[in-house]
């Protein structure tokens, strides 16, 4: 069996719902560590949530940051990721 | 009132969202449930196995009535290590145990039963704001910058809730007590469930699969749920786990599990977070935290669906009680709230086992655990676990005291093995309506 991560979302824009609040961020990468889905990226000295698209909104990122860097709010209505079996 | 005023404001349509609606509607509230989701429970993932034990409350009788993929009878678990393998195969009840179910089933029939008894029920709808004067929480902000009113705000809106951070009743957990789990759905067709798992759920304990949880396969109609995943500390993710889906590949290659998903193909794949630890405060003035927002769920049990029926509905009926008076302070809903959980047998029972199960399996590797369950004589289970770590502890130490609590234990869950008959009787009689 091919063991893959098929996530499905709902079309439509979720808008920018996850932000880095840069004065605050130090880099450590606790955000990215935590991330199943490889939204949080290294950009200079910072981490950025630059695969935006492919977030489950699971708030892990949010969570860990002890530096309150994680600007987690939610996506659009109706939009973003779309669980089917539960 | 005017069209944006209401009674009782329910965010989020989970699983306590449409139970606190639908009863506060039973009461004569006008209510209004906000979800984020196009539909109900396509944002949410869980062990989606309903306990029938809490579900034998009155007050959730009719929960029985939902979609149900699969009526659960038995359970089996395997502990595996390089050793040997050894497999319990329990029968805990002679009659149904659970109901596995699906989400977005679930929570979408729930909601339309919210909205028969009279709920307004407003879909793709994301709160993004409360709205707060003179200390009292008196409304919300959608995404489309509409405003909603109500006497009583109930917070359904899962563990990272907007509305419970922005009161601050939510806190950041900084990856204490967290628990990261991922599942997959594996579509095998209904014939090949029959024969290879019927109705029997099925847990799994090796070294390399887990992170100090319990990994599970959870037969629906014509698929498998399949869940893993681990407790975040700073030995969750490492080299050899960069992150939770490698204990899932792990898990999928264990040569038994391999064989009972051969065939098979991933339908979807899910990721959730848990917090195990109830918030300390979750009522403020006009509004009450309930299910996952408010901290009601016991990852080290397994539980958490009741718990935030049971929740919901508590949360209703204390805003009834304090509208009706004119009174939706935090002192005034808190009281009727925390009198109504307190006198839960099956919350209150269930948290105390998670205690000691979430205890000792902190305090052991996972190695460890699975050595001792391949030793135990009943089964093999979470609750066994607590049991059993009493049990041996107080041999180990020649303590009868300890030995004393592991027998109270088995005492303590007799409701749940006493499922027989009385839940399959409701099973159906519920269903033949």
């Amino acid at each position: 069996m091919k063991v893959e991560m098929k996530v499905e979302y709902y079309p439509g824009e979720t808008g920018e719902f996850i932000k880095v609040i840069e004065d605050n961020c130090v880099g450590c990468g606790e955000c990215a560590k935590f991330c199943t889905r490889d939204v949080w990226q290294p950009d200079g000295a910072i981490y950025r949530p630059v695969n935006l698209k492919q977030c489950v909104e699971c708030g892990a990122c949010w969570n860990v940051c002890e530096y309150e860097a994680v600007d987690f709010s939610e996506p659009k209505g109706g939009t973003g990721v779309r669980f089917s079996y539960g | 009132m005017n069209d944006n005023e209401y009674d009782v404001i329910v965010v989020g349509a989970g699983c306590a969202g449409p139970a606190a609606a639908k009863k506060a509607a039973e009461l004569g509230l006008k209510v209004l449930i906000l979800e984020k989701s196009q539909v109900p429970g396509e944002k949410n993932v869980s062990g989606t196995c309903l306990n029938g034990a809490a579900l034998l409350e009155p007050d959730l009788n009719y929960i029985v009535e939902c979609p149900v993929e699969r009526t659960i009878r038995e359970m089996r678990t395997y502990h595996i290590n390089s050793d040997r393998t050894t497999v319990f195969h329990e029968i805990p009840s002679k009659g149904i145990l659970l109901l596995s179910v699906r989400r977005d089933h679930l929570d979408s029939w729930h909601t339309e039963e919210a909205r028969k008894a009279g709920a307004e029920v407003k879909l793709s709808t994301t709160v993004v704001d409360i709205i707060e004067e003179d200390d009292y929480i008196k409304g919300v902000v959608t995404d489309s910058g509409e405003k909603f009113y109500g006497k009583v705000i109930i917070d359904a809106a899962g563990v990272n809730s907007i509305v419970g951070r922005k009161a601050g009743l939510i806190p950041k957990r900084k990856g204490q007590n967290m628990i990261l789990y991922v599942t997959v759905a594996v579509k095998l067709g209904e014939e090949v469930i029959n024969e290879r798992f019927g109705d029997c759920i099925e847990y799994y304990l090796s070294p390399g699969i887990q992170y100090k949880t319990w990994p599970w396969i959870f037969p629906k109609k014509d698929t498998v749920t399949v869940g893993t995943g681990g407790y975040m500390d700073e030995n969750l993710i490492n080299d050899e786990f960069p992150n939770v889906n490698q204990y899932m590949e792990n898990f999928l290659n264990l040569p038994v599990v391999k064989k009972k998903l051969e065939g098979g193909e991933i339908a979807s794949w899910g990721l959730h977070l848990e917090y195990d630890e109830a918030i300390e405060r979750r009522v403020r003035n006009g509004l009450i935290l309930t299910g996952e927002a408010g901290g009601f769920v016991i990852p080290f049990l397994g539980e958490g669906m009741p718990e935030a029926f049971f929740t919901g509905i508590y949360a209703a009926k204390a805003a009834a009680e304090a509208i009706e008076a004119g009174d939706h302070s935090e002192a005034k809903l808190s009281e009727r709230y925390e009198e109504l959980i307190g006198e839960n047998f099956f919350m209150q029972a269930f948290r105390h086992i998670a205690t000691v199960n979430k205890e000792s399996i902190l305090t052991k590797t996972d190695e460890e655990i699975t050595q001792m369950m391949q030793q135990v004589i009943i089964g093999g289970g979470f609750i066994s676990n607590a049991i059993h770590t009493k049990w041996l502890k107080g041999v180990e130490e020649e303590n009868f005291e300890l030995i004393q609590e592991a027998y109270d234990f088995l005492e303590l869950i007799q409701p749940y093995a006493a499922v027989d008959p009385d839940f399959e009787n409701l099973y159906n009689e519920r269903k033949s309506k």
